[in-house]
């Protein structure tokens, strides 16, 4: 099989995470021949979701050769429930045949039989619904590959208790929790916020450089629950952000409101592994060359006739050669990482599985919360809770990831937090609680990887990992950089056409008429 | 919009490098058959409609764009799919062997309950026959999965494959509507389209939910 893959390329690429795919995606649609390889059986690297038995063998590799996955560190996994059924109990059947159905326990051999089921991402962040990923899927034509659902709602901790922002019109005006007054003295500051402008510093935010976001929006004369709000569950912010990195990130949230849903942002269905698949069958569908389970052994530089540089990698006993290698930085050989990263801040994450939401919903719910920080010197934690409608897990089930920048270690930075909004007893999971009981947990730091890295050569580019972010936006705008790189001057994924519009003369004999669809009729939301 | 049809397959074509499976889905769509498709560059998928019953059905037929080639088939591609023609070519021994490591991978990605067929390509080239028709009706009872020989250069079969697929899941997705009403299915998930863009602009005011 070796022997039938070429050995020249444009543009090879090493890795399948988020921003490999895209730049791979990119070079490809424009006629480059690449190649794009990963090391391990499956793709996405960082950003890959697992299903509950290819979780289990990745939580297995990382105690068992932990260089494989250098960048995972301190992991935890717990259950909360027993290995087996409970012994069939006798039950004394109910009078009317069927009444009170029993919740379900859940025990450990279920997951094990309900594995597919689960869609378990390693890197959850979501899409600011008129944000770069979105507008990118939607002008390449990629977005035909993934479906995704819209996040129902927006929870914050206010008062020691969960609370759902106002994210619709409806829901304002089914909140009493903001007055008529609040709501002007709210919507004059939001509009300020809109006009802001990074370029021209209007009026507005000229004195408000080296202040915070709080100290603005006490200014503005805010109530404590609306710059509650604004500032944890809307910005999300801590006490300590500078004012225009709130003004900044409010903007994104108000500019993705009333696209798609209730709330600006989308999830994609099977869980965010599916995102850097979607590049690579596009990279595919234009020619690109895939080999999973294909290591590289060695990258170097050599300077050919006229000057020109090829980059030779070294893989499997073969010697492939590029223009231009794309390599994600944990597969990159420290010696063309020109400098260290700089120091930066890593992530501390958690996923549980519990037996119910957060907080109960007419609806499945698919939430963002924003937790702020318990004390001073924690950061503010992202939980995002996901049922069995988005493909992540099995019915009766919910995903919650939680994420935060490392303090100490995941079970310390994240535990207090799961603590408050889950019951972590392994109590008796039919006993009705206002929590959620949690059924299986799994604490892990990555290190961050995410800052910019120079590789020190014109042709070996250095993808960064994921970052601690609720969104792709890094991701999107550093493929893009790599992109112009290789290929200057040349459009970054035009839209890539549909199969009816592609018209095939070559002789082909045409075939009888048929109907010929309108595309687009399908689609909308159905 | 109004629908043009009542039904929407997605299907999937699978199966090793070279059995012909861009030629079927050509044949099938544009009723052509060109030896110079061999690769499948830039071929996503292709559509067409047929009636079924009295029913319009709309079927989406998608391509594996090469990434057969070394068992490298995101789990994307299998998500929402219905149906699965698997095919070999029956002058191709090891593509024969090999369906059994594509159901072995359709049943670790694609949803449980996907209709499937095998369908042993390129029947017209008796004269290199390695895989007899016997042995794929065996292999195809043994997975309990229809079978059927086709030629796309003959234009042998491929029709029929497609419309008992096709007749196939419409039987079971009616079976389950009755048992389930209202009609099974994800509902509230979509696809991100250009045209939701051009919607009116409307003023961040009246998008904006906090007021």
């Amino acid at each position: 099989m070796d022997e039938d893959l070429p050995t020249d390329f444009n543009v090879i690429v090493v890795g399948t995470g988020v921003v490999e795919s895209i730049v791979a995606a990119a070079c490809s649609r424009i006629g480059k021949d690449v190649l794009h390889i990963d090391c391990s059986d499956h793709y996405g690297g960082l950003w890959a979701s697992y299903n509950f038995d290819g979780l289990q063998k990745f939580i297995k590799e990382v105690k068992t050769e932990p260089n494989k996955h250098s960048q995972v560190y301190n992991l935890e996994e717990k259950w909360y429930i027993n290995k087996d059924p409970p012994q069939e109990e006798p039950k004394e059947d109910s009078e009317d045949g069927k009444a009170e159905p029993t919740k379900k326990v859940w025990c450990q051999a279920d997951f094990t039989s309900e594995y597919r089921k689960f869609n378990i991402d390693m890197t959850s962040k979501l899409l600011f619904s008129r944000g770069p990923l979105v507008e990118l899927l939607i002008s390449s034509n990629i977005a035909r590959y993934a479906e995704f659902r819209c996040v129902t709602r927006v929870l914050t901790w206010l008062n020691d208790k969960l609370m759902p922002v106002p994210c619709s019109r409806a829901d304002v005006f089914a909140t009493e929790a903001v007055s008529i007054v609040e709501k002007r003295m709210l919507m004059k500051m939001l509009t300020s916020i809109v006009g802001y402008n990074d370029e021209e510093m209007n009026n507005e935010f000229k004195d408000w450089n080296d202040k915070t976001f709080k100290e603005y929006l006490t200014h503005k004369g805010l109530t404590p629950n609306l710059i509650h709000y604004v500032l944890f569950a809307i910005a999300g912010g801590t006490e300590s952000m500078p004012c225009l990195e709130g003004v900044r990130e409010c903007k994104k949230f108000l500019m993705s409101l009333g696209r798609y849903g209730n709330t600006p942002f989308l999830w994609p269905m099977y869980g965010s592994g599916e995102i850097p698949q979607c590049f690579c069958r596009l990279c595919a569908v234009f020619g690109g060359w895939y080999c999973l389970n294909r290591p590289i052994d060695s990258v170097e530089t050599k300077t050919v006739d006229e000057g020109k540089t090829v980059v030779v990698v070294g893989s499997k006993s073969k010697t492939l050669k590029c223009d231009h290698l794309v390599i994600g930085i944990n597969e990159c050989p420290k010696d063309f990482i020109s400098s260290e990263p700089a120091e930066t801040c890593d992530i501390s994450k958690a996923i549980f599985i519990t037996n119910g939401t957060i907080m109960a919903s007419e609806k499945e719910p698919l939430t963002l919360f924003r937790f702020p920080p318990l004390n001073d010197e924690q950061n503010c934690v992202t939980v995002l809770e996901v049922g069995p409608a988005t493909g992540s897990c099995p019915k009766g089930l919910f995903v919650v990831y939680l994420v935060t920048n490392k303090v100490k270690d995941a079970e310390s930075d994240l535990k207090p937090y799961a603590e408050k909004i889950f019951d972590m007893s392994g109590g008796d999971q039919t006993a009705t609680s206002d929590k959620p009981k949690c059924l299986w947990s799994l604490f892990y730091n990555v290190k961050d990887t995410s800052a910019a890295v120079h590789s020190g050569t014109d042709c070996v580019h250095v993808c960064a990992g994921p970052d601690a972010g609720l969104d792709y936006d890094r991701a999107v705008h550093q493929a893009e950089e790599i992109y112009k790189k290789i290929c200057p001057g040349q459009e970054f994924l035009p839209r890539a056409p549909n199969p009816e519009e592609i018209v095939f003369e070559d002789g082909a004999t045409p075939g009888p008429e048929f109907q010929r669809e309108d595309e687009d009729a399908e689609g909308d939301k159905e | 919009m109004a629908k043009t049809y009542d039904y929407l397959f997605k299907l999937l074509l699978i199966g090793d490098s070279g059995v012909g499976k861009t030629s079927i889905l050509f044949r099938f769509s544009e009723d052509a058959f060109n030896i110079s498709f061999i690769s499948t560059i830039g071929i996503d998928f292709k559509i067409r409609t047929i009636d079924l019953d009295g029913k319009k059905v709309k079927l989406q037929i998608w391509d594996t764009a090469g990434q057969e080639r070394f068992r490298t088939i995101t789990t994307a591609y299998y998500r929402g799919s219905m149906g699965i023609m698997l095919v070999y070519d029956v002058t191709n021994e090891k593509s024969f062997e090999n369906i059994k490591n594509w159901i072995r991978n359709i049943e670790e990605n694609a949803s449980a309950d996907v209709e499937k067929m095998i369908l042993g390509n390129k029947c017209d080239l008796d004269a290199k026959r390695q895989v007899s028709k016997e042995r794929g009706e065996q292999l195809a009872v043994e997975y309990q999965i229809k079978f059927v020989e086709t030629s796309a250069k003959d234009s042998l079969n491929v029709e029929f494959a497609f419309y008992t697929l096709a007749r196939d899941i419409k039987a079971k997705m009616e079976k389950k509507q009755e048992a389930s009403n209202p009609p099974g299915g994800r509902t509230g998930a979509h696809q991100l389209r250009a045209n939701e863009q051009q919607r009116k602009p409307t003023s961040w005011l009246s998008r904006c939910s906090v007021l």
